[in-house]
């Protein structure tokens, strides 16, 4: 089995400020509708929660291995569950660029620590078809 | 006429936390190589919609888009927006 691994951190006051700043816009660009919901209650908890998964957005597009093509921040969404671990799930050319490289699935770990949000993504890989596109 | 390259020099300024002011850029260099971060992009991006009153679609969103002054400027231009001749 390959892995692939992409790995982000993005300052939580940089996100604060952007939303102080440009507020919903902001927010509306960088998540999908659901995402803001999971981000807890407060304007604390949402620069928080957006920090991460900016984090997290941006891991995954290292995983991607994104061109001058880069999907969509909305098309990659960070979902809670109810044991606690956060997934990933893609949308739009996010899903092409994962199925190009044969990206089976995709498991995140998020963490904040001094004021940085921080994503490690870890993607498992199954070998192309040789006779693929 | 409005100097467009003026108006980003000026976004840049504001919120693309370059080490260096962008008015020493030229209009060709690249700017994530001179500093500017992908979460700094989108400050970026949003203020030049603010800025020029435009809305960048999806399709734009491409980091060549925001590579450089002059490809912004470009960017703006396909949006509508009123250059001067280069």
């Amino acid at each position: 089995m390959t892995v692939l691994i992409g790995i982000d951190a993005q300052a939580i006051a940089e996100a604060e400020a952007s939303i102080a700043q440009v507020g919903d816009r902001y927010t509306r660009r960088l998540s999908t509708d659901e995402e803001p919901a999971t981000c807890g209650n407060g304007p604390a908890a949402l620069a928080q929660g957006l920090a991460g998964r900016f984090a997290t957005k941006e891991a995954v597009l290292k995983i991607l291995n994104v061109g001058d093509v880069v999907p969509a921040w909305r098309s990659v969404e960070i979902r809670g569950t109810t044991t606690g671990r956060p997934e990933v799930a893609l949308g739009g050319e996010a899903v092409a660029l994962a199925r190009r490289q044969g990206i089976t699935s995709l498991s995140l770990s998020l963490t904040r620590d001094g004021g940085i949000a921080a994503a490690a993504v870890v993607a498992t890989v199954s070998p192309l078809d040789s006779d693929s596109p | 006429m409005t100097d467009v390259n003026a108006l980003i020099r000026g976004v840049l300024e504001q919120q693309g936390r370059l080490p260096e002011s962008p008015t020493k850029l030229r209009d060709d260099e690249d700017l994530y190589a001179s500093g500017l971060s992908s979460h700094a992009s989108v400050n970026v991006m949003l203020a030049l919609e603010d800025t020029f009153d435009v809305e960048f679609p999806d399709s734009m969103l491409r980091k060549s888009t925001f590579q450089s002054i002059g490809s912004i400027r470009d960017a703006l231009a396909s949006l509508g927006v009123v250059v001067d001749p280069s």
